[in-house]
């Protein structure tokens, strides 16, 4: 401590601890800053604080527990948690996943992104301080939410997964609501336009700021929107499809540089509302033809003991690629379960974007970012 | 054409006259909803107490998982929804009933301030006892006002001796006949 | 005796005090009567107004508790604000600024034009002294963010200083653009140089008053720190920054000399550009002549404080609607979009003056 503090005497640097509660952080972490003035020299990322011992605990559960755990890997997208899991232990066991429950992972799927695209246009909306695109985006997020409810019961954390399937059958009249919700986001995505896409403003704060380049996403791993925005077209649903994603008819797009160059905060904005535009395509294409049949594998009984074996399962996530390592040795408990999110490859890029920023674009940076701190610590 | 100074300012008034229309075509875009012009732009908030808009239990949808109820007079205290639950969040004590068909579930306790209503434990109930209802309004000042308790109580010596006059009454009834 | 104080004199003599008293008591009675009866309603309606619009704009239902569709919401927050104590000691630096909001405050309610009859000082400098109270105000916000002793309230203090006194420049000579058509800084003249139409407006007049008055109204906003450009203010990487260690009775303060700035901004504004408190049909001529002294004052007062609240609900929305700028974003939109304009807008008045002069 002594020495850090020579050192920002002897350098003209201000040193600021922000953290871990605090109003530019979208999530429970602590950043050390050296300030050159209103210009971050340095920043060190601390995390942990919101560790609960995840993978563990899923040990020491019963298999149909771990499920209603994988929710809480992250807790804003929970479908994707538990579809990792499952898929896994899917492939451990060579389970067959029945057409129909395929669509219903497919629909959660989107219907989860695009909820959590949406999220992400609140926290940017927050970071620069534009209150009125807060309220409209969730007001229909919540529509996505009751989604959710009419199907799972639950509008957060969900525990509608099972092995070889989802636990309960599409309710009547739920694809058509997932339609008409589509629609409305369709519409609603030109206000989110005019708000905040078009807004010279908005633009100001966003364009040229915080560079992903294609060295950065190599020495980060960075997958997902962040690695897309960069001009990155690496996409599991195309390069290795699960859940017959192969089938349906949809784009990867990537960042274009409107902002003014590849890459940056507004690129990373524009990449998820496109995203969105792409999820409600893929959404409408399911809905067309829900195949009829099991929703679950009827071979599989409640109390489903994995056979011994492991598997490593991928899927993108909303936040990007989200891996699942799964080991079985038979008994009745997972003997190990191990999560690979996409956070933790952006938060290692935040001290290489965030040098040579203003700290007041620090919050803007960082909710670009979409970093989702509960499953950076698990 | 950008090198000269005539440019320079074409480009200098260009972006003036663009942010300023970017700020009133933002302020248009918001300017149905003061009105609430069409049926998207009606206000979505309401008051919480309020008994003529507020959610009731009726509005809620089909599957919704609300608190949880056990009916302990189904309940056979089998334990299937203590060793599922992700939480640890269901406490059962029970000890032998009346006749040694039944057990007497004298401790079936759900700590609401642990469950996450993860729907496991109502799955995996033998007999069908357990099931969300569709109260939702669980909020208390106390910790401890949040365990709610489905039990019959411990066993008391006056139960025991009043079983205990029963079975006899029953084996002597036997003995007669 | 300056006619500024007749109103009230006429008032006193009606209730029935007496009627031998000296000016000195006229003038605080004035002074009273405007912060009571003028500002601080005008705080809670203004309040009221712009919770009630951002929450029809944000699509929600907004104060609905206090009164009758919430509209006595401001006075409860008050109560509430006012019942919390201060638990802190006494501490010099945070009163040095209270000391300096309130010089600000209550300095400037004798210079505020309200009326051709609540002209309390009208001397040939009037229109400058408001602008000082803004760098006062602002002066009280800086000092409270350096004393605060954290690096939210230091950062908070210096951006509003960086943002002050780029605002000032253009401010200073938009103003001048206003006082150019009129011939004098006299409120009085000010007022009298325009109509009740809005064609006879100074605004209106021609293209380069237009252009001033944009430039005043936007500079105030950069001077004050208003939304939307209260960058210095409300970025969340400081989250609130100089006001974030306050509440209670000292927040209470604290908003109030805020909304208080913006307040006396919107009043010069509507007095400079916008028509002032002109009367159609020669309405004022005629009270004057039947004596009915206090119609006229009220009249003229109401119309005053209609233009004003119209103004600020505008900017408002404005605020509401759009994100907010960086503080260099908004120094360096000072310096290199409003100062320019306002010094187009300051040789082209004065030419058009000239030429009105000559012609």
């Amino acid at each position: 401590m002594k020495s850090r503090n020579r050192d920002s005497y002897d350098s003209d640097l201000t040193l600021w601890e922000i953290g871990p509660y605090h109003g530019s952080l979208p999530a429970p972490m602590r950043m050390s800053l050296s300030l050159d003035g209103e210009i971050i020299a340095s920043c060190k990322v601390e995390t942990g604080f919101l560790h609960r011992g995840l993978e563990k605990t899923c040990e020491l559960h019963p298999w149909q527990a771990v499920i209603s755990y994988a929710d809480h890997l992250d807790p804003e997208v929970a479908v994707f948690g538990e579809l990792a899991v499952c898929l896994a232990v899917e492939e451990i066991g060579d389970i067959e996943i029945p057409p129909r429950a395929k669509s219903i992972r497919i629909i959660l799927c989107e219907l989860s992104r695009i909820s959590a695209h949406l999220t992400f246009i609140v926290r940017m909306a927050k970071a620069v301080g534009s209150e009125t695109i807060i309220h409209y985006v969730l007001r229909d997020r919540e529509k996505i939410l009751d989604l959710f409810e009419l199907l799972t019961g639950a509008r957060f954390s969900l525990n509608f997964l099972r092995f070889g399937g989802v636990n309960a059958d599409v309710t009547d009249g739920f694809i058509e609501r997932v339609l008409e919700v589509c629609e409305m986001i369709r519409i609603r995505m030109r206000e989110y336009n005019d708000l905040f896409t078009f807004n010279q403003g908005f633009l100001n704060r966003t364009s040229c700021l915080a560079v992903i380049s294609p060295e950065l996403i190599r020495t980060c791993g960075i997958t997902g929107p962040n690695s897309r925005a960069a001009g990155n077209p690496f996409d599991i649903r195309k390069n290795a499809a699960y859940l017959g994603y192969d089938e349906l008819d949809f784009e990867v797009p990537v960042g274009r540089g409107e902002g003014g160059s590849i890459g940056d905060v507004h690129d990373r904005f524009l990449l998820r509302l496109r995203e969105i535009t792409q999820s409600m395509e893929i959404l409408k294409q399911i809905a067309e033809a829900v195949p009829i049949g099991n929703y679950i594998n009827p071979n599989i009984e409640k109390g489903y003991v994995v056979p011994a074996g492991e598997a490593y399962s991928r899927i993108e996530s909303s936040r990007g690629l989200l891996g699942c390592h799964v080991v079985s040795d038979g008994k009745s408990n997972p003997s190990r379960i191990q999560f690979r999110p996409p956070t933790l490859a952006n938060l290692m890029a935040v001290s290489y974007l965030v040098p040579g920023i203003r700290i007041e674009d620090l919050p803007v940076v960082l909710s670009s970012l979409d970093l989702g701190i509960a499953e950076a610590d698990r | 054409m950008s090198n000269s100074i005539f440019g320079t300012v074409v480009v200098y008034f260009r972006s003036v006259f663009k942010g300023a229309w970017s700020i009133v075509g933002s302020c248009m875009t918001a300017f149905p909803y003061i009105f609430r012009w069409g049926e998207t732009r009606k206000e979505v908030t309401e008051g919480y107490p309020d008994p003529v808009s507020s959610k009731t239990a009726d509005d809620l949808l089909p599957r919704s998982r609300g608190l949880l109820f056990n009916d302990i007079d189904r309940c056979t205290g089998c334990r299937e929804c203590e060793k599922i639950c992700p939480t640890q969040c269901i406490t059962i004590e029970e000890e032998p009933g009346a006749d040694a068909s039944k057990t007497w579930v004298s401790v079936f306790d759900i700590d609401f301030s642990k469950c996450t209503f993860c729907g496991l434990c109502v799955e995996n109930c033998l007999p069908g006892s357990l099931v969300h209802t569709r109260q939702y309004e669980g909020a208390a000042y106390n910790l401890t006002d949040l365990v709610a308790s489905f039990g019959r109580g411990q066993i008391t010596p006056e139960h025991r001796a009043k079983w205990a006059a029963l079975r006899q009454m029953s084996e002597s009834d036997e003995v007669v006949l | 005796m300056t006619s500024g104080i007749l109103w009230v004199i006429s008032w006193c003599d009606s209730i029935g005090f007496p009627s031998d008293l000296p000016q000195w008591f006229y003038a605080l009675v004035a002074l009273i009567c405007i912060f009571c009866f003028v500002v601080v309603p005008s705080g809670a309606l203004l309040t009221y107004m712009d919770r009630k619009l951002s929450a029809d704009l944000q699509a929600r239902v907004g104060p609905n508790r206090a009164g009758p569709s919430g509209i006595f919401q401001p006075l409860a927050d008050l109560l509430k604000l006012l019942q919390k104590g201060s638990k802190k000691e006494w501490h010099w630096g945070e009163n040095l600024w209270l000391g300096v909001h309130t010089m600000a405050l209550y300095s400037t309610l004798a210079v505020m034009p309200l009326g051709s009859l609540a002209l309390l000082v009208d001397t040939e400098v009037s229109a400058f002294l408001p602008y000082w109270s803004a760098l006062v105000l602002a002066l009280g916000t800086m000092l409270l963010g350096l004393s605060q002793g954290s690096v939210p309230g230091w950062f908070g203090g210096i951006r509003v200083a960086a943002q002050t006194l780029a605002g000032s420049f253009p401010a200073l000579v938009a103003l001048l653009c206003a006082s150019v058509r009129a011939g004098s800084f006299k409120w009085s003249v000010l007022a009298a140089s325009q109509g009740f139409s809005p064609w006879t407006w100074t605004v209106a007049s021609n293209p380069f008053e237009t252009i001033a008055f944009g430039v005043f109204v936007i500079s105030g906003l950069v001077l004050l720190a208003i939304p939307p450009l209260d960058g210095g203010l409300s970025t969340s990487d400081i989250h609130g920054g100089v006001s974030s260690h306050l509440y209670g009775r000292r927040l209470s303060l604290y908003l109030f000399g805020r909304f208080y700035g913006f307040f006396l901004w919107s009043v010069i504004t509507v007095v400079l550009f916008l028509g002032a408190w002109r009367l159609p049909l020669g309405l004022s001529e005629s009270l004057a002549e039947s004596e009915s002294y206090k119609l006229l004052a009220i009249i003229e007062l109401v119309l005053l404080l209609f233009k004003t609240l119209s103004l600020m609900l505008l900017i408002t929305w404005v605020a509401r609607v759009n994100s907010r700028s960086r503080v260099d974003q908004i120094t360096d939109f000072t310096w290199k979009v409003l100062s320019p304009f306002s010094l187009v807008a300051l040789v082209g008045a004065s030419i058009c003056a000239g030429w009105r002069a000559f012609s």
